[in-house]
């Protein structure tokens, strides 16, 4: 009993340090930054204080119990117990199953009513509409207008404004993935043949890391993506750069390095607006330059990690589908000063 | 120990009919397995037609029929035979609670006629789709459906068959009389099963269910 | 009710001395009729319920050494960030094995394989219903397992996780066998696992000893009888699942192909169906462990009868109306999705009844603290938070959140563990002094539990925290920004603390072997027929089987209650009585030792192994367990040759169940 006892103490220490340890982070699903987040983490909290409470009161009964009967010496069995203990037992039982039906009735119908909340929403929305397909291992984020013009393709980096009523559409690509950006919103999966719909807003500026949230082979721990919120009118001015076709190489050394991306294998699987690369199978490079991270926010985005990807991508991220690159280190320097040029 | 009373069971008999015998528990519990098996199977088939606005899918050549509905001939014959198939396993069935081997080894032997038939026809059954497994999901799930319940009458058969044998050969003792019993619980529900299977598979297309 | 079957025995005539050495005479042929047989022929051949549930039990432990071999490689890999341990592929096919061995290989073949030995004795039954089915079972079980290490072994191990979901795991997504493995595997195991089932209905149903009504049978069957009936209509589903996705892999079948008017979530439908109800399969049967354990310990009935019947009864009922919470990521539409919200709250009610109703029980009982009640309170202290974050996992919104993340790995762990685990270790130290007629240390039996206990929570309770602040599952690694290092090496160090508490039973059970006290027939004053007969109880288990006359057979039984007599010694041999009521029916005779269940085994092997390959060793596999199944018919040596006996079509009137004075 005393070894139980330890036992029990020690798992509540170490919950209560495990606790102490965490506030605050991005992807985090408790340090919510949206109105949909917010009203899960909410509902969250009434969740786990009530939950709490019941597993005290639960080992309380038990711990009172196992005292109750260790004191008896006499080991015969009890087989008519008497009718007032019978009774008394009765009562109890029933107390804490009607206590149960209670507290179960409460959180059900909260988390209906949440849930309603949430998707009832969805409907409204006419804010901004952006339709996500998931690959194996990026994300091909599309942004949509009424204006075709107006319409853009880029990868793993998404911008929204903030306190705007953000739509997702979902399509599976080739496996199932989940797009899931804890700070903001619950997730969703993205089936292949099925469309799914859902909806965030970011009520602060900030950057939210999302990560895929649906097993989808040899590297979907490192499919991930960022929301950048930022107020409106740093978002139009993204989101009109994005229009744009891609920046013109303006040195000789960026000349150079879109020569060598055209004639190498990129342009096998990677878009240049405004180039005569088209290819979809991989992420949209017209405005790489302007991305905090590459790789699907594996790396950041730097001259070095760029120069690495290309030529050996594999040593970050086993088994994705980019090959190797063969390339001499001038046309490496030339090539990736023209990627990074394209903001 | 009491040595005083006891109950006394020398005298009971070693098997008898229906419920009493564990195997007609044991028959039951795997007939149990297979209808959930064809529940699910049968769930699929209309959650599978969910994903089509024609059922069965139109076929891309001149020559098809518009909707290539399943032909009903083959299936129909196989309905009709399955069912009057009942009629001497219900006989045998009792000839073998009364103990009357000679109307039993007459019974399975018909018995095993209709299931070899039934089997033949079958077979013919699945060209009459129109689609092969590996066409669409029309035609894999129609096929397992077939193939599902072929296999069932294919081993309901071959059961048929090693009692016959078992009659012609060995003793008519009561094991094997309630063997027979057993086997004819197992053919009504083959039968049964494939009355559900048969309006489905070649009845609600041409319902057509959805305006 | 009239007495055909009661009378005085001729026995209460003769002496003291030739009443005893009848009585030795009796126990004498009896060892002979049901002698195991020996050698090789005797191992593959030995239809005794006991010996081959504990081939089970021995089979499944490995099993879960394998799966925790596997988690200990994984808590290595993720003990710090952008490890290198292990690559990719290696941490995927490991994840995916760790799952599946401890799912199929382990939890549930262990479960039922307290049954099959404890029910026969529970029951007051010489053997199970089916012995060649039973044996059949073990051996298809067996197959499933090598079939999956063979594979995992050689590098082409399933890695699309332990349910597979398509189009992952469809033909244009995972190339090569590694699935098909994965997919055939299933096939054994749920053949296995029906064949279990089947089993127990036939034993419970029955070879119930007279007296023995439903309303008399211990929990322990119950929770057994239950699981079974799940099994029945649960494991069909997965068969398609895993059949179907092997079809598409296979013979270009459609049925999960979008293109062609295939549906991915239909593949999520078809396995959850099973895979919900799978897991009170693992559950339920410990829920059994646990109402023996606290009568036996705590001296008294378990407070609550018919509402820990109905409990489980609708605990099994309603375990099948939960399926879609797996689900609540898909674009299902929420309305129907709601309704699994309120289903999943619903089934905390039946468990929450019984857990009350044991803490009522161990509140007025006299309690005997020893090792297996130690692990009654683990399961108390730890399933209950897996039950209370599954109530959490229930709602819809709040799941979006934590699907999918470290936080549902942490409340499977705490509910399998918790739950099953726990128990199952509690019934080893309960009743391994039974099976092997030795005791185990009881301190080395608190050291397991400690070591087990405070590994487990390190190891878990992290676990909820990093879903929370956004860890998925199924990542072999994960960056140092993240923040999530602190928490894994906890988590991982608690791993091998775990471990070792594994660790120290399997040496408490070595030494028990050679050095435990010997237990005798009785050791914990126990309640349940088991306990009434030697450690470990003869081949037929029971010389004259008893009339059971309350729930607690051994603690309510009266000094002058009869036995049942007139079954042979010279043939095996056991009573059939009826369902409800346990009035004798039928003396029906068991099959002996027979070679058939192997040889259709390996034919089921044939099919299913080979058909991997090509389709037509379905073909070749349906021939080989055809004319085994014909041998089977044709060739078991206890049928004789007996002329048609008119039996009448009612059995003779009941039999007297209070013994009658002289």
């Amino acid at each position: 009993m005393t070894e139980f006892r330890k036992t029990k103490l020690l798992t509540l220490a170490f919950g209560a340090l495990g606790f102490l340890s965490s506030c605050g982070g991005i992807q985090n699903s408790i340090n919510p930054a949206g109105p949909n987040a917010d009203s899960l983490s909410r509902l969250w909290w009434l969740m786990f204080y009530v939950c709490t409470a019941v597993y005290v009161l639960v080992m309380i009964a038990l711990v009172i119990a196992i005292r109750n009967g260790g004191r008896k010496s006499d080991l015969n069995p009890v087989l008519n117990p008497s009718p007032e203990t019978e009774t008394r037992k009765r009562n109890a039982v029933l107390s804490a199953v009607t206590a149960t039906v209670v507290i179960l009735f409460v959180f059900l119908i909260y988390s209906y009513s949440t849930g309603r909340a949430l998707t009832a929403d969805l409907a409204q929305k006419n804010g901004l509409s952006i339709e996500l397909t998931g690959h194996q291992w990026w994300w091909e984020v599309r942004y949509n207008d009424v204006d075709a013009s107006n319409i853009f393709t880029t990868a793993n980096e998404i911008h929204i404004p903030v306190g705007v009523p953000v739509t997702f559409t979902l399509r599976g690509g080739d496996v199932i993935h989940s797009f899931w950006v804890p700070n903001l919103a619950g997730k969703k999966d993205l089936i292949p043949g099925k469309v799914a719909t859902t909806w965030l807003q970011a009520d602060k500026p900030g950057v939210y890391r999302g990560q895929c949230a649906e097993y989808c082979g040899l590297q979907h721990a490192r499919m991930a993506l960022w929301i950048v919120a930022e107020p409106q009118d740093q978002f139009n001015a993204w989101r009109q750069n994005q229009t744009q076709g891609s920046v013109p190489p303006a040195t000789d050394s960026q000349r150079y390095g879109q020569q060598v991306f055209l004639s190498a294998p990129c342009v096998m699987c990677h878009t240049i607006n405004g180039t005569r690369a088209g290819s979809n199978f991989g992420p949209n490079l017209t405005h790489v330059g302007s991305r905090n991270t590459i790789a699907a926010a594996t790396l950041s985005n730097t001259r070095e990690h760029l120069m690495q990807w290309i030529v050996n991508s594999q040593q970050f991220k086993p088994g994705n589908r980019m090959p190797q690159n063969n390339l001499g280190q001038t046309e490496l320097d030339a090539l990736v000063d023209y990627l990074q040029s394209l903001k | 120990m009491s040595t005083r009373n006891v109950i006394d069971i020398s005298e009971l008999p070693h098997h008898g009919f229906d419920t009493y015998d564990p195997v007609w528990w044991g028959n039951n519990g795997l007939l149990a397995i297979e209808t959930s098996m064809f529940a699910i199977l049968i769930a699929t088939y209309f959650y599978l037609r969910q994903n089509f606005a024609l059922w069965p899918p139109p076929i891309a050549q001149l020559t098809a029929p518009l909707r290539p509905l399943p032909d009903l001939g083959f299936g129909t014959a196989n309905t009709i035979l399955l069912l009057l198939s009942c009629i001497p396993m219900a006989i045998t069935d009792r000839a073998a609670r009364r103990g009357d081997r000679d109307t039993c080894r007459i019974g399975l032997g018909i018995c095993v006629v209709c299931g070899l038939i039934a089997l033949v026809l079958r077979g013919f059954e699945f060209p009459a789709v129109y689609f092969r497994w590996d066409s669409n999901a029309y035609g894999s799930v129609v096929w397992f459906l077939l193939g599902m319940h072929m296999m069932h009458l294919l081993i309901l058969t071959g059961e048929t068959v090693l009692l016959f044998v078992w009659l012609l050969t060995r003793e008519f003792d009561m094991k094997h009389r309630v063997d027979i019993v057993t086997i004819g619980v197992y053919w009504y529900w083959v039968v049964t099963m494939w009355l559900i299977i048969y309006a489905i598979v070649y009845f609600t297309p041409r319902l057509d269910l959805r305006t | 009710m009239s007495h055909g079957l009661t009378r005085k025995s001729e026995l209460a005539q003769i002496s003291d001395e030739e009443l005893a050495a009848q009585m030795d005479r009796e126990r004498a042929e009896l060892e002979r009729t049901w002698a195991p047989p020996t050698g090789l022929r005797g191992w593959l051949t030995d239809t005794d319920h006991k010996r081959i549930a504990l081939r089970y039990v021995v089979t499944a432990f490995v099993f879960f050494v394998f799966g925790g071999l596997e988690a200990a490689l994984m808590r290595i890999q993720l003990a710090r960030p952008d490890n290198h341990f292990l690559d990719p592929d290696k941490y995927n096919q490991i994840f995916t094995v760790h799952g599946t061995t401890m799912m199929f290989l382990f939890a549930v073949p262990i479960v039922t394989a307290l049954g099959i030995y404890l029910v026969p004795l529970m029951v007051g039954s010489r053997d199970v219903a089916f012995p060649r089915l039973n044996l059949y079972g073990y051996w298809v079980y067996l197959i499933g397992g090598i079939l999956l290490y063979t594979g995992f072994l050689l590098n082409t191990g399933p890695d699309a996780g332990w349910f597979a979901y398509v189009p992952l795991a469809g033909p244009a997504y995972s190339p090569g066998k590694r699935v098909d493995i994965w997919a055939q595997m299933i096939t054994f195991t749920e053949l296995s696992g029906l064949a279990g089932a089947v089993v127990i209905i036939g034993t419970v149903f029955k070879m119930r000893a007279p007296g023995l009504t439903l309303n008399r049978l211990p929990l322990f069957v119950w929770a057994q009888l239950i699981t079974s009936f799940m099994i029945i209509f649960a494991m069909p589903s997965v068969m398609l699942a895993s059949g179907l996705l092997a079809s598409d892999r296979l013979i270009d079948t459609h049925f999960f192909n979008p293109a062609e008017g295939g549906d991915a979530i239909l593949y999520q439908h078809l396995f959850w169906f099973f895979g919900h109800p799978e897991v009170y399969i693992i559950f339920i049967p410990a829920l059994g462990f646990i109402s023996s354990i606290v009568t036996a310990f705590a001296r008294t009935k378990i407070f609550g009868y018919t509402a820990m019947v109905l409990s489980l009864i609708s605990t099994g009922f309603i375990g099948f109306g939960l399926w879609v919470h797996h689900m609540f990521a898909t674009p299902i539409p929420q309305m129907g999705q709601s309704f699994f919200t309120a289903a999943s709250m619903i089934i905390t009610i039946p468990t929450g009844i019984q857990i009350f109703c044991w803490i009522a029980t161990l509140w007025t009982g006299k309690l005997n603290i020893k090792t297996p009640l130690l692990f009654v309170f683990g399961f108390f202290a730890n399933f209950i938070i897996g039950g209370l974050t599954g109530v959490m996992l229930a709602s819809v919104p709040l799941d979006l959140q934590i699907h999918d993340t470290f936080f549902v790995v942490a409340h499977l762990h705490y509910v399998l563990i918790g739950g099953s685990v726990f128990p199952l270790f509690g019934a080893f130290y309960y009743w391994i002094p039974k099976w092997t007629g030795r005791m185990l240390s009881e301190t080395l039996g608190r050291w397991t539990f400690a070591l087990m206990f405070i590994g487990f929570n390190l190891v878990f309770f992290p676990q909820h925290i990093l879903g929370l602040h956004g860890m998925p599952r199924r990542v072999y690694t994960y960056l140092p920004e993240s923040g999530w290092g602190t928490l894994n090496l906890i988590s991982s160090i608690g791993a091998f603390i775990l471990a070792s508490g594994v660790l120290v039973f399997i040496i408490n059970f070595l030494w028990s072997r050679r050095a435990g006290e010997v237990a005798g027939p009785d050791p914990w004053a126990a309640d349940t027929l088991e306990w009434s007969v030697s450690s470990p109880p003869p081949s037929y288990n029971f010389h004259n089987l008893p009339v059971v006359q309350g729930r607690h057979a051994l603690w309510e039984a009266t000094p002058d209650a009869p036995v049942v007599r007139g079954l042979s010694t010279t043939k095996r041999e056991t009573l059939v009585t009826s369902v409800l009521d346990a009035e004798p029916e039928l003396r029906f005779e068991i099959p002996g030792p027979s070679i058939w269940p192997f040889l259709v085994a390996l034919g089921t092997a044939e099919a299913f192994i080979v058909g991997i390959f090509t389709p037509w060793a379905i073909m070749a596999g349906a021939l080989l367990t055809g004319a085994a199944l014909i041998c089977w018919f044709f060739g078991d040596p206890n049928y004789e040759n007996r002329p048609a006996i008119e039996s009448p079509s009612k059995v003779a009137s009941p039999p007297e169940l209070r013994p009658k004075e002289v």
